[in-house]
């Protein structure tokens, strides 16, 4: 207990260190984190006060479907905090410099898991509640609940129900990498991908939205009457259902039915820290060396994948800098398991939504309406491209790794360098966000005019948010982390996101007058020309060029740094 | 050859490097020593275009290694005191790697690569990942990318660390026969048998600044002398 109880202080020290480092560029840094991480924060807040409020008090839909469409969202929510952990929780349980060396010390391998389980969930899961935080303040203040609620709400129930979360994340995790040792990881990565796709669609098939909202409006206005017998038996089972059910009798002021639910997580979480301490106890020294047999089986000659137009000793037509940072690239991409799986679980994601719309009629009669369908479908493509660009190309200069001596020594222009890095980085986000707007405009609007202002506005998004990523990923660089999960989950990369959110935010804003012009001019007077469309562009276009600079100065600045 | 001009290097108020100058001629093996923290590996890294001097300049045949970087950078061969390599690239892929760098023509990287699988005895692991490979067989392949080019300035840091003994020999055989054809190396290091067997000269670095510099081998070398003499500089 004692050598558990120095890791946490010498941790927290550490963090606290860190936090309180009065030097002022990290003075400047904190602050400027603060303010942007407070702004959002202030953001959420007010966007579940004004959801909840319109939900509720305008559209009338009634606390049932409005809990059941919270349900969801925690399922989601639940889904990603569990496949994040699984990811981050690989690197850090078994591919670690810390767990080599508290292995070699005399504390037992559950502690070891303890530490590194506590470490990454902390880490991973930070800025998710101070987002769930946000989201409980605005919706609990529209109920006026008192303050212990929330207190209550954040501590005893979300942040027990995220550990549910992480828990079942290393529980799998241990068992899985006890398998791959036998069937392999390709099979398994394969495996995982179905489960949770089946997951997924299992859960929405079951819940099925659409006719859940066809149930309850049979019912209309009788909405607020509670429709239990509406859920499937499944969903009766599910952590994200007893968190909603929670919230839902709480914000009744009927605690003897909202408890029981509290009482099922923190049974559920006591249950999985018992279960999750005794398999660690069992399994996780032995799935350790199983997965560093694994890594050094990885380079074994007969089981690597060859390309031989990419081998480093075949010329092409490329410069030879160019040519071996190309080949570098690829082959670190492609045999980092991590990096291809998400790009995949990324492209099924966009087909997904890429299909999921076309069932969706935004034509409608009201031009605020349409314009609002327009703007979420914008953002959406925003959404995606921002994630994107965090994943892929935040990490890109920490990823050069402490072995960036090689590079810095080498007679190579790091201007060059950041531009290469920039311009690929750039022509990939480029085509994904053009296949992406251009498909989705066109089957939601038929019309060339706004497919053209989308694709234009969609590239230039593209290109400032490849540009945020690539500076800031440069400002912020972390060379000695190997892992890219986690340097696109560090501070710096929460930062980015939310600087990427406020200039999403920007956008839209610049596009709703002139948008809301030519749908009253289309619908009213049945036409409208295509000049409108000049003066959004300009804009949006002076915007995104200006974020683009500014962060390519930051970054190119940045690069050249003491290393 | 190579040339240091009042280099200083502060990290916030704490000056690492204070007002270094040194000469060093061409085909001469020089130690740079000192204890711990004196302030080497700062040197090495301004020398090497890795960190920016607060103030003054490094030169490398006559090239500023800050102003003209890429010049500065096509003369000299590297190895750092860490071997870091590409964990999920292979040792070969990291020589080729490092040859396009030099924008070395691919047939020219391969004769090279199999020269130094000879000379260093890499065969049995240059085709395996460097995620497999120990502290020696990742130093054996630092070594080879900074000889890759042919370099007439060799700037190293701690050259024999994590070796084992044949490798090390392999090593320092290769340095002695390198700075007979002419290359200039610049070493530094706290192992003091090496200094004794291999350096012209030496210089001693302590709390940043050179305490000793003008220290020259004789015919039987530094005869023994520099234990007694290190010790009592850096006392």
């Amino acid at each position: 207990m004692n050598a558990l109880l120095l890791v946490f202080n010498v941790k927290a020290n550490s963090f606290l260190k860190n936090a309180f480092d009065l030097r002022p560029s990290s003075v400047l840094k904190n602050v400027s984190s603060l303010i942007i991480f407070g702004g959002v924060a202030v953001g959420v807040f007010f966007l579940a006060r004004g959801v909840t409020t319109y939900l509720i008090q305008q559209a009338h839909i009634g606390q049932f479907l409005y809990h059941r469409f919270l349900s969801m969202l925690l399922y989601v929510l639940f889904i990603t905090v569990n496949l994040g952990n699984i990811i981050v929780c690989y690197a850090t349980l078994y591919r670690s410099e810390e767990v080599n060396f508290l292995m070699g010390m005399p504390i037992g391998h559950e502690k070891v898991f303890l530490i590194k389980f506590v470490d990454n969930f902390f880490y991973s899961s930070s800025t998710l509640t101070l987002l769930g935080l946000s989201w409980l303040l605005g919706y609990g203040s529209l109920y006026a609940m008192p303050w212990y609620f929330y207190f209550f709400t954040m501590f005893a129930v979300l942040l027990p129900f995220m550990l549910i979360a992480g828990l079942l994340a290393v529980i799998a995790l241990m068992g899985l990498i006890t398998v791959a040792s036998h069937v392999g990881i390709r099979w398994l990565l394969a495996l995982i991908v179905a489960v949770y796709l089946g997951a997924i669609y299992l859960y929405f098939h079951v819940t099925n939205p659409v006719q859940l909202v066809q149930e309850v409006m049979r019912h209309f206005p009788d909405v607020n009457l509670y429709f239990g017998y509406l859920d499937a038996p499944l969903v009766r089972y599910l952590p994200n259902h007893w968190v909603s059910e929670f919230l839902y009798w709480s914000t009744q002021g009927d605690l003897v039915r909202s408890f029981p639910y509290f009482f099922m997580l923190i049974i559920t979480l006591a249950t999985l820290m018992v279960v999750a301490g005794h398999i660690a106890r069992r399994f996780y020294y032995r799935s350790w060396v199983a997965a560093s047999d694994a890594r050094a089986m990885g380079g074994e000659e007969g089981r690597r994948l060859r390309l031989t137009a990419l081998d480093f000793g075949r010329p092409s037509f490329l410069r030879p800098q160019t040519e071996v940072l190309v080949k570098r690239d690829f082959w670190l991409f492609l045999r980092e398991p991590s990096q291809w799986l998400h790009l995949l679980l990324m492209i099924l994601l966009l087909l997904i939504f890429l299909v999921s719309i076309r069932s969706l009629e935004v034509r409608m009669t009201q031009p605020f309406l349409q314009t609002i369908s327009f703007l979420v479908v914008f953002l959406f493509n925003g959404f995606l491209i921002s994630s994107v660009t965090l994943r892929f190309v935040f990490p890109a200069v920490s990823l050069e790794g402490e072995v960036f001596w090689a590079v810095r020594a080498a007679p190579v222009s790091l201007r060059r360098l950041y531009w290469y890095k920039l311009g690929g980085a750039f022509l990939f986000v480029f085509m994904v966000s053009q296949v992406l707007a251009i498909l989705a405009f066109s089957v939601l609007y038929r019309s060339f005019l706004l497919v053209v202002l989308s694709a234009a506005c969609t590239g230039f998004v593209a290109l400032a948010l490849t540009g945020l990523n690539m500076g800031a990923g440069s400002y912020f660089a972390t060379f000695r982390e190997k892992n890219p999960i986690r340097i696109a989950s560090s501070q710096g990369a929460s930062l980015t996101f939310l600087l990427a959110m406020i200039y999403l935010a920007v956008v839209v804003a610049l596009l709703i007058v002139p948008l809301s012009s030519y749908f009253e001019m289309l619908i009213r007077q049945g036409g409208a020309g295509g000049g409108w469309v000049t003066l959004p562009l300009v804009l949006v276009g002076s915007l995104s060029i200006g974020v683009f600079v500014l962060s390519t100065r930051l970054g190119l600045r940045a690069l050249t740094r003491d290393f | 050859m190579i040339e240091l001009r009042s280099v200083v290097k502060k990290f916030g108020s704490f000056t690492a490097v204070d007002d270094i100058s040194l000469s060093i001629e061409k085909g001469q093996f020089f130690g740079f020593l000192g204890p711990n923290g004196a302030g080497k590996t700062t040197t090495i890294k301004m020398l090497t275009g890795l960190y920016e001097p607060t103030s003054g300049s490094c030169l490398v045949n006559g090239y500023d290694v800050q102003k003209q970087p890429i010049d500065a950078k096509r003369c000299f061969g590297f190895i750092p005191d860490q071997p870091y390599l590409y964990d999920k690239l292979t040792g070969r892929e990291f020589l080729f790697f490092v040859g396009g760098l030099f924008s070395l023509p691919a047939g020219t990287v391969r004769r090279k690569v199999d020269e130094f699988v000879e000379r260093f005895e890499l065969s049995k692991f240059i085709d395996k990942r460097a995620e497999e490979y120990s502290q020696g067989m990742r130093q054996r392949i630092v070594v080879s990318s900074a000889l890759l080019h042919d370099p007439q300035v060799l700037i190293i840091d701690e050259p024999i660390v994590g070796l084992d003994p044949r490798s090390a020999r392999l090593v320092k055989d290769t340095l002695k026969q390198k700075t007979r054809e002419g290359m200039t190396i610049f070493m530094s290091t706290h192992l003091l048998e090496v200094v004794e067997e291999l350096c012209d000269r030496i210089a001693i670095i302590k709390d940043g600044r050179i305490i000793h510099s003008e220290f020259q081998a004789g015919p039987n070398g530094f005869n023994g002398q520099l234990e007694t003499l290190f010790l009592e500089l850096t006392k």
